[in-house]
């Protein structure tokens, strides 16, 4: 009996979580964000064909990885690193200011994940994303 | 570890001229053969067949060596004329000695292709891929191992990679002379490296050809010691190093670097820039030469000193620039030292820089100037108590300082913003960064336009990161108003206004937040507004007003009188909401309230306005000198 409490007390408190996480707002509007979204639509031109070759993916936890740097002729392969780094300073950045611009920090990682599915939700046939290990979409 | 020749040379029959043996498993360290035959045919030569070769972890099946010249008795054998199958291009001899096992194995590669010996490497490796390998090696020792190993080689177009592509190249020419010899537990050796052209990648450095070593040095079971390395880098010059690096714990436990006379500028484009993380010195480039000599023993520097001639420093986006530096310093680890540095001259934010002449006093990771002047224009920022320190684990500063008067006109010029009037001086109080923000302690004081700004609690949060969030409050007094509508040309005004803006908040240098309102000064003064600017005023509120005033009689004067002005915006979320001179009445609100003859009043009728409308509105009036208006 005591178990079945406990199991409400947590369902109770886990959905309540969620509803609280429900109210965050992903489109919110803040010049930091801004920012952050005009330098990665920036960025994105330059990205694309990578994703199309499969050099780069999109990884489970919002970010996004070299997956094959064999697809890069060699002068490029250190550009293909630098992008994907700030590509990800920027997604990092950006989960952490929406979750700011929301008045709650602590969220960043729900908003993360939100994120994360989806990117590979919207990712183009052809890329490459990390659900337990690398798929072509 | 020693060779274990398990059995026999147990005679079968294979045809009526031909003698075969089958040799026992030879198992040694790192290498084995497996299911060995040797067919010894009429005349001198002998086939080798094993039918697994392991070398390393990695093993090849059904090996061939077919020896031109076979000599085999009780005291060894030996093959002369060798080839291998199937691995192609490679001329063979050996030597074995039964009796001290000791054992010689000589190769000759004439356009062997370099791909086939990735199944004698670990695949952890990156493995050659393409290209070919001419040379020889010499390999000798004895049931122990390895006693001597020599190899002179010679690479055309070869390239490796790994599996994630993160360590490859392609396309390599050079040379590659490498001997080791061991000695008990020791192992010493020598290389000479001369890399004539092709490409890699090794993560996160892209190299070409060019580039020279020769270095030697001893291996043992505990530490890899390079006595003397010379390093070529070309377009750069000439590196001299010695290393010990500890292989149980993995890391570097002393090094020297010297080098003459470097070329800064791509020493650090190709060398060190690769390794920073985004930010302002990843994105600089660096000037002129400097001699270096670097010393690091137990974990840390010791010593580092450095003559820099004629160098300098300029990021990417021309935002700052040292240059023409010449300094001697000879930092030391746990000794105080003092280094002038001079400079002659560089650029903040595009206004140029003059010729400095600073100190610094050094003391293991604290650095200090107690005085410095950079001339700006035709003033000086002097600046004060100037330190820079380790503080858990990052790089904390602080200083104060003064800006002496300087032409507003010619700064402006320089910044590239409008055309300003007056002077522009200014008193810093303490200012620190402790890692995270850079804080303001006391009030920053200017004076522009013949007034003062007046800033407390400023703050500025992840200054080098994505989004920098400055936040603080500005009191701004007695501005005169002549010089900032001319220089924003948003039609004559005559007289002086306050502003007050509390709870600012800039995020990346937008507003976010702000409780902002200017009002007429105190005092008596001239209190004029032209036409022109009652319309700009007017247009700001919406195209509507200014329409009515063009069809009033009010067109016929040129200046009007007034008696007060005022206008307050509280910004939230992207929303202005305004007020006038007073609380006003109903939606209405008066901005300027009229005064004199001929007299006016200008109302405005919005009191909730989007932040980036007014500002594309401001943008109009001003004639697109919109960001003056923001600063």
């Amino acid at each position: 009996m005591s178990a079945m409490i406990k199991f409400l007390i947590a369902f109770i408190a886990l959905t309540a979580a969620l509803n609280v996480f429900a109210a965050a707002d992903l489109e919110v509007n803040s010049p930091g964000v801004n920012t952050i979204k005009q330098s990665m639509q920036a960025r994105h031109a330059q990205l694309a064909g990578y994703y199309n070759s499969g050099a780069v993916g999109l990884t489970a936890d919002g970010l996004i990885a070299v997956r094959d740097a064999g697809a890069v002729p060699l002068a490029q392969r250190q550009a293909v690193n630098a992008l994907v780094a700030a590509e990800n300073n920027d997604r990092n950045a950006l989960y952490a200011e929406i979750a700011n611009a929301n008045g709650h920090p602590e969220w960043q990682g729900e908003i993360r994940s939100t994120f994360a599915q989806r990117w590979i939700q919207r990712a183009q046939p052809g890329w490459w994303v990390q659900s337990g290990g690398w798929k072509q979409k | 570890m020693r060779y274990i020749l398990l059995a026999l040379l147990a005679p079968v029959a294979a045809s009526a001229a031909d003698f075969s043996l089958t040799v026992a498993d030879i198992v040694a360290p790192d290498f084995s053969a497996r299911g060995v035959t040797l067919i010894l045919p009429e005349g001198d030569s002998a086939d080798l067949r094993i039918a697994r070769l392991s070398v390393q972890q990695r093993s090849l099946r059904n090996v061939h060596i077919h020896c031109a010249n076979f000599t085999l008795s009780t005291a060894g054998m030996s093959c002369h004329g060798g080839t291998l199958e199937p691995l192609p291009g490679m001329l063979l001899a050996f030597d074995y000695r039964f009796d001290a096992a000791r054992w010689k194995v000589f190769a000759q590669l004439s356009n062997a292709p370099v791909k086939q010996f990735a199944i004698f490497l670990p695949e952890s490796v990156p493995l050659p891929t393409q290209g070919k390998i001419d040379g020889t090696l010499r390999i000798s020792g004895n049931a122990s191992g390895i006693a001597d190993f020599d190899a002179d080689l010679r690479l055309a177009d070869a390239g490796f990679s790994d599996a994630s592509g993160l360590h490859a190249a392609e396309k390599l020419r050079g040379t590659i002379k490498f001997s080791a010899a061991r000695k008990a537990a020791i192992l010493t050796w020598q290389t000479n490296i001369a890399w004539h052209s092709g490409e890699m990648f090794w993560q996160p450095l892209y190299l070409r050809g060019g580039h020279r070593i020769s270095a030697s040095g001893t291996l043992d079971n505990v530490s890899l010691k390079v006595e003397q390395a010379i390093v070529d880098l070309p377009e750069v010059g000439r590196v001299q190093f010695s290393a010990l690096w500890d292989m149980r714990q993995d890391a570097l436990m002393e090094c020297t670097v010297r080098g003459d006379n470097l070329a800064l500028e791509k020493l650090f484009a190709n060398y060190a820039k690769p390794f920073l993380d985004k930010g302002a010195l990843a994105e600089s480039h660096l000037y002129g030469h400097a001699d270096v000599d670097w010393q690091y023993r137990n974990g840390a520097t010791r010593s580092l000193r450095l003559a820099l001639r004629d160098a300098g420093i300029a990021d990417a986006e021309q935002r700052f620039a040292l240059l023409g530096v010449n300094s001697e310093i000879d930092w030391q680890a746990d000794a105080p030292r003092n280094a002038n540095i001079a400079f002659s001259g560089g650029a903040l934010l595009g206004v140029p820089l003059g010729a400095g002449q600073w100190t610094v006093r050094m003391h293991g990771k604290d650095f200090s100037v107690e005085q410095g002047i950079l001339p700006v224009l035709d003033g000086r920022l002097e600046l004060r108590d100037f330190k820079l320190y380790r503080k858990d684990d990052a790089w904390n500063w602080q200083f104060s300082a003064s800006l002496s008067r300087i032409s507003m006109e010619q700064f402006s010029r320089a910044a590239g913003w409008p055309k300003m009037l007056g002077t522009l001086a200014g008193r810093i109080p303490r200012v620190g960064y402790d890692g995270n923000e850079i804080n303001v302690d006391g009030a920053l004081l200017f004076s522009v336009f013949d007034g003062t700004v007046v800033a407390t609690q400023l703050k500025l949060a992840d200054p080098f990161g994505r989004a920098p969030r400055l936040s603080g409050n500005l009191s701004m007094r007695e501005l005169d108003l002549d010089l900032l509508t001319r220089t924003f040309s948003f039609g004559n005004m005559q007289g002086r206004i306050d502003v007050d803006v509390n709870n600012l908040q800039l995020q990346d240098w937008q507003p976010a937040r702000f409780d902002a309102r200017v009002f007429s000064s105190a005092g008596n003064y001239s209190k004029k507004i032209s036409q022109k600017a009652v319309q700009n005023i007017s247009a700001l509120g919406g195209a509507g007003a200014a329409a009515a005033i063009q069809r009033s009689y009010l067109r016929f004067f040129e200046n009007f009188g007034y008696d007060r002005l005022g206008w307050s915006c509280v910004l939230r979320n992207g929303i202005c909401t305004m007020g006038g001179v007073d609380g006003g009445n109903g939606g209405a609100y008066a901005i300027v309230k009229g005064g004199g003859i001929p007299a006016i009043t200008v109302m405005g009728y919005n009191r909730n306005v989007s932040w980036n409308e007014l500002m594309t509105r401001l943008k109009r009036v001003t004639q697109g000198n919109v960001q003056a208006v923001v600063q």
